[in-house]
């Protein structure tokens, strides 16, 4: 009932969706049709079905659903371990992203059993009877569970993730005390997974205007930097009511990140330093 | 090639650039909304105590100086704050160019609708 | 041949590529449901807003319009309707003041947003039943 961290999943099993139809307000090309099922193997004890995903640029057909049973004694305890299963005993058109597989790349974040997490970080006994695994929500999806992320980088690099500097360079470092630096805890360790941004509501419905909690926590990152010199041009960049005030604190984006961090908490601290500087 | 826009995804993103205003409606939201604990509680506990009485009571009621002012600041502070958020539902979910209409309708009616409030409490205090 | 979408993912392809599922999909949590209860109570207040207006301008024309409109808040419906407005006001009022603390920056660890979060619930529902029971025992019981 109270959640203490994040990766702590719901148990909730009989409110897991909106009571919404499955295809609710799709566009065509994006309706989710049946898909197949693979059988598991005969000689499999422990069994975990998996419904996965699909969709095949070069079919021309829409995505679709399959049903994967993979054999949970002969896979590694993480997801993505049962998505490699797959992907080498089963079906290896199956596509996915993946790198580092402990947590710090940020290249298989996806939606697993309703909520975003990364698939090397999830265990597989923490999933539901019939595991479903989507993409991050509200993407275009280049193959199965690859999102298209150029907008969302693009938002990233419009909030200017770099140091402004007016001073002039100083002939070695940039001097900055413990406590400056303590104040980007917190915030730098985002991997840019956009697990947060994928599951805010606001950025659903308005993602083209509205830069969500991934760049919005960045945004602060930068503003909270004791040695960045802009922070006047920074706030003049964000306060604006679609890029930062679509946010209504829904908190979907603290509750997902699979580091733990809080981007609600950083937005809220760009809006009070909003507020702060009118009076 | 049959490309919509030939905009770099920067470019898309940055659309027309940062409004550099939104916290006046911020403020103004919080602002009613701290007016409005009290002012709504009041009004709460009021009609709970007056449950059951009829037209006369109510009328007396009314007519003290402090329900009078009460319930004048309860409608400019709930209609002001139910402006501004019946704003940002509208900016929310509606994209088309009815947004800007439909915004405006909102506003003039809630504050139309304060006035009618102001003018129908006063008369209950002070009319015959 | 055009293949489906491009790799800057900015052109118009012969087919459009798919968009991922979100509110079909996504796991309603704490979080999103009471934010979507404070909007959904909001616009039910909204409506309340034009009930009270109604109200007072009945009772501006006279004992004989605000009889009128008595009659119909006393009917089982408007009894109702009025127990949701109530609901409907302490949830949005206990949201809205949970909002005005995270406004503060204060309470956004995860323990905190889900023990306020079911602090609300509670409260919400406590309040409305006990302004409910106050106000029939004011009033007397309906026959």
């Amino acid at each position: 009932m109270i959640i203490e961290s994040s990766d702590r999943v719901s148990r909730l099993s009989w409110f897991k969706r909106f009571p919404i139809p499955r295809n609710f307000n799709v566009t065509p090309e994006s309706r989710i049709e049946k898909g197949r099922t693979w059988p598991a193997p005969a000689y499999a004890k422990r069994v975990k079905a998996f419904e996965i995903y699909r969709y095949d640029p070069d079919s021309g057909g829409n995505p679709r659903l399959d049903t994967f049973h993979v054999d949970v004694d002969d896979c590694g305890p993480m997801v993505l371990d049962a998505l490699f299963w797959i992907k080498n005993k089963v079906d290896s058109t199956l596509a996915f992203r993946r790198s580092c597989r402990e947590g710090v790349c940020g290249s298989c974040a996806m939606n697993m059993d309703g909520t975003n997490w990364l698939a090397c970080t999830r265990f597989i006994s923490d999933m539901g009877t019939n595991a479903t695994i989507y993409p991050l929500a509200n993407l275009r999806i280049i193959k199965d569970l690859v999102p298209d992320l150029t907008h969302v980088f693009a938002q990233y690099a419009a909030i200017e993730p770099w140091l402004h500097s007016k001073t002039p360079e100083p002939e070695k470092e940039r001097l900055q005390s413990p406590e400056d630096r303590s104040q980007l805890d917190g915030y730098y360790e985002c991997i840019l997974c956009f697990c947060c941004t994928s599951g805010c509501p606001s950025h659903w419905w308005n993602g083209n205007r509205f830069l969500g909690p991934a760049a919005l926590l960045q945004a602060w990152r930068w503003l909270t930097d004791s040695r960045d010199e802009a922070k006047g041009e920074r706030l003049d960049a964000l306060e604006d009511p679609f890029r930062l005030y679509r946010c209504h604190t829904i908190l979907n984006c603290t509750r997902t990140c699979p580091k733990g961090l809080n981007p609600g908490k950083a937005i809220s601290e760009i809006k009070k330093a909003i507020v702060e500087r009118e009076k | 090639m049959n490309r919509r826009s030939f905009r770099s995804p920067l470019a898309r993103a940055l659309g027309l650039g940062s409004a550099k205003s939104g916290a006046q409606h911020w403020w103004a939201q919080r602002v009613s909304a701290i007016a409005l604990v009290p002012l709504c509680l009041w009004f709460v506990v009021s009609i709970v105590a007056h449950a059951g009485s009829d037209y006369a009571v109510f009328v007396a009621w009314i007519r003290t100086p402090l329900a009078t002012s009460c319930m004048v600041l309860l409608l400019i502070a709930l209609f002001h704050h139910s402006a501004l958020g019946l704003q940002v539902v509208i900016e929310d979910y509606v994209h088309s160019d009815v947004r800007f209409a439909a915004i405006v309708a909102i506003r003039l009616g809630c504050y139309g609708l304060a006035v009618i409030g102001i003018i129908a409490t006063l008369h209950i205090a002070f009319g015959g | 041949m055009i293949k489906n979408g491009t790799t800057d993912g900015n052109s118009t392809p012969a087919r459009p590529r798919p968009l991922s599922p979100n509110i079909q999909i996504y796991r309603p949590q704490l979080t999103s449901v009471l934010s979507i209860a404070n909007r959904i109570t909001g616009l039910i207040l909204s409506l309340g807003a034009v009930g009270l207006v109604i109200w007072l301008g009945a009772a501006a024309a006279g004992p004989q319009a605000y009889g009128v409109v008595q009659s119909l808040i006393g009917s089982w419906a408007g009894q109702v309707a009025l127990f949701g407005c109530t609901f409907a006001f302490f949830l949005h009022l206990c949201g809205g003041i949970r909002h005005l603390v995270w406004d503060t920056v204060h309470g956004f660890e995860l323990r905190s947003i889900y023990i306020s979060g079911w602090t609300v619930v509670v409260c919400s529902v406590a309040l409305t039943v006990t302004a409910w029971v106050i106000s029939l025992f004011i009033a007397g019981w309906p026959q």
